[in-house]
């Protein structure tokens, strides 16, 4: 099969969550407080794959699989969805939450500690979305990982976002902490092959 | 027993009602999960035979009432704005009656200056109290006048019907002009006290939930705006109102209050 099939399907299994919001926002089945549900989902969307991006060195080290899309593609198209996802996340925001008032937008920034965290993730995830292609990899030599390597403290934004946002209720801010915390170490030590 | 109420004319504001479907399946009541959706689908896991309500304390009167003496008050249905800290809104029509001739019976002494209400403690069936997450059972507090004012109402059914559990079977306190969580459900013990109660919202972030907690466009949460709140099935924000829209019925009870300090 062509390469560009393949990353066209993985593509497409990455926005069939957004697809079915959209499906169910046409059919009105988003439930009482629709922004909301559509906020939380594309939010939680983010941290999915921004933790499923960061699996792929471990997954590598620990398996070695044959990947069906090359691993440098998949984690590219993982990576670029959580940055799509994010996108979503801010413009549903910006539209319903904010009015689309800028001014409006830029007081709760400087109001509300993890708006900004959030926002501070989305804008450090915007050059790694535009240097992901093989060209800016090329031209930016060894800096190109040094720069990606920003995706840790991106997921780390992401996640604190959330935290910051509970009412009371910390399990799912700290599951996700704690697998990325686990993402993290996997890289420090030298891990088994177990296969 | 039949559920029988009438419409008090009083309280019928020119609003659109919140779909009733929306009140009946986006729940906050952390006694049955966090999600908004664990209550109703944890509904079955509040067990509501034989209820009592225990009215104790500062009183000359300390009695235990079982839910057909709490029916056998005119049950009257009011349509109010409901307001959640959160920041989304609703429209419902209650039905009740007011807390103050259910204190009325109890003869409060003059060192009742406070009212506790405690809600259902039962871990063993109640899923979200196997975990700390508020501590339990939930605990909320209004000032003796709030709590005698005619808008407060002893609440036990919406939407015609008696309360779903969802919603806070069989008796729940409803405070319009507050937040929401203010109107604690499932209520087993009101107290009349002298000192000022300390809610369970109150000991699990004290900078964030205060005692009086009034709806105020102007008095920010700590992590967000309550300028505005959307409406549940509305895509759109509308402006909040000081005091939920009930500044001309309550604001005197808090004359020469700095609200901000307050909240």
């Amino acid at each position: 099969m062509p390469l560009f099939i393949k990353l066209f399907i993985v593509s497409l299994i990455c926005a069939l969550p957004a697809g079915l919001l959209t499906f169910d926002l046409l059919t009105d089945n988003l439930g009482a407080n629709p922004v909301e549900t559509l906020e939380h989902t594309t939010g939680d969307w983010t941290i999915y794959f921004l933790l499923l991006t960061l699996s792929i060195t471990p997954i590598q080290k620990l398996f070695s699989p044959k990947w069906w899309l090359p691993m440098h593609l998949t984690r590219r198209v993982l990576g670029l969805s959580a940055f799509v996802y994010a996108l979503l996340h801010l413009a549903i925001y910006f539209v319903f939450d904010m009015s689309v008032d800028l001014n409006e937008a830029l007081t709760d920034i400087a109001e509300r500690p993890f708006i900004l965290i959030g926002m501070l993730a989305l804008f450090l995830l915007i050059p790694l979305a535009i240097t992901s292609t093989q060209g800016w990899q090329r031209r930016l030599k060894r800096h190109w990982q040094t720069l990606h390597k920003l995706v840790y403290l991106i997921t780390f934004l992401g996640i604190l976002h959330y935290a910051l946002l509970v009412k009371a209720d910390l399990f799912m801010p700290l599951l996700y902490m704690t697998l990325f915390g686990i993402l993290m170490l996997m890289r420090q030590f030298k891990l088994p092959r177990l296969r | 027993a039949d559920f029988n109420f009438s419409p008090n004319s009083t309280y019928r504001p020119n609003l659109k009602l919140t779909d009733s479907e929306h009140a009946l399946n986006y729940n906050n009541f952390y006694e049955l999960g966090t999600d908004k959706s664990d209550p109703p689908r944890y509904a079955d896991r509040l067990i509501t035979d034989n209820w009592q309500v225990r009215i104790e304390g500062e009183c000359a009167k300390p009695q235990t009432f079982d839910m057909d003496d709490l029916l056998a008050f005119d049950q009257e249905e009011r349509i109010y704005r409901f307001r959640c800290v959160e920041g989304w809104s609703m429209v419902v029509p209650w039905i009740g009656f007011p807390l103050s001739k259910l204190l009325d019976k109890v003869e409060p002494t003059s060192k009742a200056k406070y009212v506790e209400f405690i809600s259902i403690l039962d871990r063993e069936n109640l899923p979200g109290q196997r975990f700390d997450i508020l501590n339990w059972p939930y605990r909320e507090g209004l000032r003796m006048d709030e709590a005698m004012h005619p808008l407060t109402l002893m609440t036990t059914g919406l939407y015609g019907k008696p309360l779903q559990n969802q919603n806070g079977a069989p008796i729940r306190l409803i405070v319009p002009w507050k937040y929401g969580f203010k109107s604690a459900k499932s209520i087993v013990t009101i107290r009349l006290t002298d000192k000022q109660p300390v809610s369970s919202w109150m000991a699990a972030a004290p900078s964030e939930y205060g005692f009086y907690s009034n709806v105020n466009p102007d008095v920010s949460h700590p992590r967000w705006s309550q300028a505005k709140e959307r409406p549940l099935g509305s895509f759109f924000k509308q402006k909040t109102l000081l005091f939920n829209g009930y500044a001309d019925e309550v604001a005197s009870l808090y004359k020469g209050m700095d609200l901000k300090k307050n909240y």
